[in-house]
């Protein structure tokens, strides 16, 4: 079976009309799988990102959020249904990566959750002294937000 | 853990990307591991030592820190780099 792997790899390799000592250099390049990888993630990201700016749009456009129709929660909760899709994605992802990227990856979630309960806590403590921004929920996210993507974008450095 | 892997990659005149699709794992994984920034699973350590026909122990050897509190029985499994 490793074999067949190999043999199908080697016949790619062997149509490239670069020398051994280029491929041995090319440090930089993604190999085989990890395009394929990309490739799988970008496709079904772009098809939730997609969709979520659509239903965005739909909500904005004829969601009448800030009436007083009982309609208004069902479409205030439609971009749940991207956003589902999105976090889909993200665990079909984690599931494609090897172990060490796995391993990269869930530390990039951990300090991403920890820095979004920070942040609750912060304002959950400034709300009881009275202090109670309309945008607390986003604010949480966007914390969280952020501090998973610098810690994932440190770790793509490594 | 210190390795041979860039050494053994290198003789057969893959490229890191071409050894990671051989193994089955990302390039940057291959980098990290020829780097010593990661000990890989028994698994892929398997993978690879499969790959290249030999033992484990011929492509990693373990240091010192690695072993902790425990003696090694027999001295050549501890590296003495």
């Amino acid at each position: 079976m490793l074999g067949d792997m190999t043999s199908d790899l080697d016949s790619s390799f062997e149509s490239s009309s670069d020398s051994p000592r280029r491929l041995v250099d090319d440090r930089d390049e993604p190999s085989l799988g990890d395009r394929a990888r990309k490739r799988a993630y970008l496709r079904e990201f772009t098809v939730g990102m997609v969709g979520y700016s659509v239903v965005l749009l739909g909500v904005v456009a004829w969601g009448g959020l800030d009436g007083t129709a009982p309609s208004r929660f069902v479409w205030a909760l439609l971009p749940v249904v991207p956003a589902a899709w999105l976090l889909r994605t993200i665990l079909r992802h984690l599931e494609r990566l090897d172990e060490y990227q796995r391993a990269l990856a869930l530390r990039g979630v951990a300090v991403g959750f920890a820095v979004a309960m920070l942040t609750a806590v912060t304002l959950g403590m400034l709300a009881s002294a009275g202090f109670n921004p309309q945008a607390t929920p986003w604010i949480i996210y966007g914390a969280g937000m952020i501090g998973w993507a610098i810690t994932s974008i440190r770790s793509g450095c490594q | 853990m210190i390795n041979d892997l860039r050494r053994r990659r290198e003789e057969q005149g893959w490229s890191q990307g071409a050894l990671a699709d051989r193994l089955g794992v990302s390039r940057q994984t291959v980098n990290a591991l020829e780097a010593g920034r990661y000990d890989p699973s028994l698994p892929l350590a398997f993978r690879i030592a499969v790959l290249f026909g030999c033992r484990i122990e011929d492509v990693f050897t373990a240091e010192p820190a690695d072993l902790g509190p425990v003696i090694p029985s027999a001295p050549d499994a501890v590296g003495s780099a």
